[in-house]
């Protein structure tokens, strides 16, 4: 397809650029809070700055720091189990044709969509039971419901691309099955599944009520602390946390953006975001 | 292959919503409650609360989900042409798609509220004289600022998957209709709008089930009376009286029920797509 | 008349440097059934979408009856496109698919409803209303998209390979229907092919396409014949060219004095003929007789191919299988130009 350039008539531009503006918008009053020191009403700008709150925000004192790494962890853990999982299950979706297969497509597809609290509220007692309530590993658990099928959404639609006549040639060839597996189908496999982990991760990154109800409030994470600075009215410290928050989704999408095309499931789990 | 997935899907997210539609039924082996009745539904249903907060909780999901799929296939009718920059501009397009929900609800707070940029903007223009005098969005009855901030999320997960359906779609349909003596705008109402309406209303039913069940949005920015139905769940659940469980489990099976009926949906016009 | 002139018509892509139309005049006669042949990428379809208005033309003049439609958008230049890909609706009924266009005119229903069922007949679909496109062999869906064409009764149809995506038999069978259809309706129609067995079978006139440029427009026979440069008559399976010039109604070259037709060009220096029409062991006595050995043999199933050795002068001769089964590598032979066959090149 030929690059060309018809250009737009003004009112295209105009709804672009207000579009444009109103998506970016909201991040500004963030970026600005996070490096004022005041900031009253009716100042349009703060009237001085100062990096306080960021210097709050790295010190060994502050919780930010520790819900960071706690937020990573989760999210990591999650990440992992979720491939262990979902790439067998992704594989068999999208290669194979079976009785049943657009039952198991919807029980997939459902926790992605079924709001979160309405799974959670049932599941606390059983995680109260098992010691599981209040802890990361409990809260980990939990962040499955969103990420494994996110996964094997992902996945399906890699492995569909994929042609398995290579395994067999492998197998042929002598090697073992893990090694036709290591040799051929990973290196086949590998863009898809790193960008598919990578969002994985950031659909755990942004849980809030999850966490928050298996974590009962003992497990802080990054979001669940966004919400109390925000609340309690923390305006500078809610907005360099919101920076840090922010981060790894932006940088993700700087490298991972034309894996957004809809066609390979990646993009219809990212509301869960 | 399946069966690790299965099972954890199963039991995760089946048991979970058996847990919970057990539990609405009354069942609460800890409290010693071993019987099954419809009390939580009857209480609930006939609680002005719980209506309020149904009612305002479908406002909120209806006109967002609206809102943001008209403004996205707008953008996605603009993004679709070549034109210089473009590149740029989808980049930006899709900024906020990793940026979780949270932060852009606090965006809109500091954006909003009385006291937020906007409110300055007006003081500074001489439209108001002090913060209460700037129309409430936060907090308010309307919900505004909660549907700016699911429109300000939604606008581009449903702008790309209208993009992607556009690409697939082609223009040739649209030349067709064209040649045969349509308009542009004709080829739009009756060629590309149908074609493109199994898309639109797939991602409208994501888009409606998740803002109708997300908590920490309507949590930041929703009045108290009455609250978001998420909202009002997790207040019935951690409630100290352990009787109001039974009733946030009770909604939180409508909030499932709802999504289950925008799931069928869905699998049925993904299905009807796939097919064409 | 002339329905449809184009003139000096030129389309250069934007990014592009090479011209994908360059300098096409044509003149498309009312009534008339006209075919754009070329290989693929060669610039007909361009040339289709710019008549259909669908893409807007870099330089030149495209007339409908002598006025410029240039600044008239597609839905108002009446004239129609048939595309390769039958391009349905899929979420419309065959006989709402047909009435399209109709319905774009806002017209009554109960005329629309009477129109398609009308020209549903003509296709041979009538009773098919219900249907929905995917229910339609894809033979019926092209009879589909030509009717939804048709029905507007056009001043020019627009058929860009419409049937090469159909297997042979039914490509034979919509050929035969377009041919009635054309002689019913007497639509002048414009169609794009790559296939010249189809050009030549279906059209009044075509008009070969080589890169962006118009190389012949003419009837098929002339194009078969007559081609006017070596390249013409390569795309049409010329494969003896024979080196030389014209000196008084004779073919001045190494193999000796070839007697040329009377309405032969009188400048050229290519000899032309077709392989299958070199006849081998004629009388002695009758012109153009040359000696020659043949070099190699090929049965390729109807025919048989010979690559003989005519005094240094290689040519390639087809004849049928039986003639040739006494023939032999190494056997020399007589072969015979007859005068009518040849043709010169410049």
């Amino acid at each position: 397809m030929k690059t060309r350039f018809q250009g737009l008539s003004g009112l295209s531009w105009l709804s672009l650029a207000l579009l444009i503006s109103w998506l970016i918008l909201p991040l500004i009053p963030l970026a600005l809070w996070s490096v004022s020191r005041s900031w009253f009403f009716p100042d349009i700008l703060p009237s001085s700055y100062s990096l306080r709150a960021w210097s709050y925000v790295f010190s060994t004192t502050s919780e930010v720091l520790p819900a960071l790494g706690q937020t990573a962890l989760i999210a990591l853990g999650a990440t992992c189990i979720s491939v262990i999982i979902g790439v067998p299950a992704g594989r068999a979706l999208g290669l194979y044709q079976f009785r049943g297969k657009a039952v198991i497509e919807i029980l997939i597809l459902a926790p992605m969509i079924v709001p979160g609290i309405a799974v959670a509220l049932g599941l606390h007692v059983v995680f109260l039971k098992l010691g599981l309530a209040g802890s990361a590993i409990g809260v980990m658990i939990v962040h499955l419901i969103p990420t494994l099928p996110y996964m094997v959404l992902v996945m399906s639609g890699v492995f569909s691309n994929y042609n398995p006549a290579a395994e067999a040639q492998a197998r042929s060839l002598g090697a073992s099955p893990l090694q036709a597996f290591y040799y051929v189908t990973l290196p086949a496999i590998l863009p898809g599944l790193m960008i598919g982990s990578l969002f994985t991760f950031l659909v755990s990154w942004s849980q809030y009520i999850l966490t928050l109800l298996i974590g009962g409030g003992r497990v802080v994470t990054l979001p669940l602390l966004l919400f109390n600075f925000a609340s309690a009215g923390r305006n500078d410290i809610t907005g360099a946390i919101s920076m840090i928050y922010i981060l790894p989704g932006v940088l993700l999408l700087l490298v991972a953006a034309r894996y957004l095309t809809g066609r390979n499931g990646n993009l219809e789990g990212m509301h869960r975001i | 292959m399946l069966s690790p997935a299965l099972l954890i899907v199963c039991g995760l997210f089946i048991g979970g919503l058996a847990l919970g539609f057990v539990g609405s039924l009354g069942y609460m082996p800890l409290i010693g409650q071993e019987t099954f009745n419809l009390d939580a539904y009857r209480q609930i249903l006939l609680s002005e609360r719980f209506l309020l907060s149904f009612l305002l909780t479908f406002h909120i999901a209806f006109t967002s989900t609206v809102i943001a799929s008209l403004l996205a296939l707008g953008a996605a009718l603009i993004l679709r042409q070549s034109f210089l920059g473009r590149s740029v501009i989808n980049f930006l397009f899709q900024i906020n798609l990793t940026v979780p929900h949270l932060v852009g609800a606090v965006g809109i707070l500091y954006l909003f509220s009385q006291s937020g940029v906007f409110a300055r903007l007006a003081y500074e223009f001489s439209l108001i004289s002090k913060p209460s005098e700037f129309p409430a969005m936060i907090f308010d009855p309307l919900a505004i600022g909660i549907i700016m901030q699911y429109v300000w999320k939604e606008i581009p997960f449903i702008g790309l998957i209208l993009l992607a359906n556009m690409q697939t779609i082609g223009r040739d349909y649209e030349a067709v209709a064209q040649s045969l003596g349509a308009s542009r705008w004709q080829s739009f109402r009756h060629v590309l709008l149908p074609l493109l309406m199994p898309g639109l209303l797939t991602s409208g039913m994501i888009v409606f089930a998740f803002t109708f069940g997300a908590y920490e949005i309507p949590a930041l920015l929703g009045q108290n009376y009455p609250a978001a139905l998420p909202v009002l769940a997790y207040q019935a659940f951690t409630d100290v009286d352990l009787n109001a469980r039974p009733e946030a489990l009770a909604m939180a099976m409508i909030i499932a029920l709802l999504s289950a009926v925008m799931i069928y949906g869905y699998a049925r016009f993904t299905r009807r797509y796939i097919r064409k | 008349m002339s329905d449809l002139a184009l003139e000096h018509l030129t389309k250069i892509y934007p990014g592009s440097e090479t011209p994908a139309v360059e300098g096409v005049s044509l003149n498309v006669e009312s009534g008339s059934l006209t075919a754009l042949l070329g290989p693929s990428a060669c610039g007909k379809s361009t040339i289709l979408k710019m008549i259909a208005g669908l893409l807007t033309p870099t330089s030149g003049d495209i007339r409908f009856a002598g006025s410029s439609v240039l600044k008239q958008p597609p839905q108002s230049r009446d004239a129609v496109m048939v595309f390769q890909d039958h391009l349905l609706f899929p979420y419309l009924t065959v006989g709402e698919n047909v009435g399209f266009g109709l319905k774009m005119r806002v017209q009554a229903k109960a005329k629309i409803n009477r129109a398609v069922g009308e020209i549903l007949e003509l296709v041979q679909l009538s009773g098919l209303e219900q249907r929905k496109p995917s229910e339609l062999s894809g033979g019926q869906q092209q009879r589909v998209a030509l009717a939804r064409a048709l029905i507007l009764r056009p001043r020019i149809l627009l058929l860009d390979e419409p049937f090469s995506n159909l297997d042979e038999s039914l490509r034979l069978e919509m050929q035969t229907l377009l041919k009635s259809l054309h002689a019913e309706m007497k639509t002048t129609m414009l169609f794009v092919t790559h296939d010249q067995e189809e050009a030549i079978t279906l059209a009044d006139k075509i008009a070969l396409l080589l890169s962006g440029r118009l190389r012949q427009y003419d009837i098929p026979q002339n194009l078969y014949n007559h081609p006017k440069d070596r390249e013409v008559a390569q795309f049409f399976g010329a494969r003896n060219f024979i080196s030389g010039r014209v000196e008084a109604g004779k073919f001045d070259c190494p193999l000796g004095q070839i007697v040329l037709p009377e309405n032969a060009p009188a400048d050229g220096r290519l000899l032309t003929i077709r392989p299958e029409n070199i006849v081998i062991g004629s009388n002695a006595s009758s012109d153009n007789s040359f000696p020659a050995t043949i070099a190699s043999k090929k049965f390729l199933g109807s025919q048989t191919r010979l690559e003989l050795d005519a005094t240094g002068q290689e040519l390639t001769v087809l004849l049928s299988p039986n003639i040739a089964e006494s023939l032999q590598a190494g056997t020399e032979i007589i072969i015979q130009l007859p005068r009518q066959s040849l043709w010169v090149l410049p």
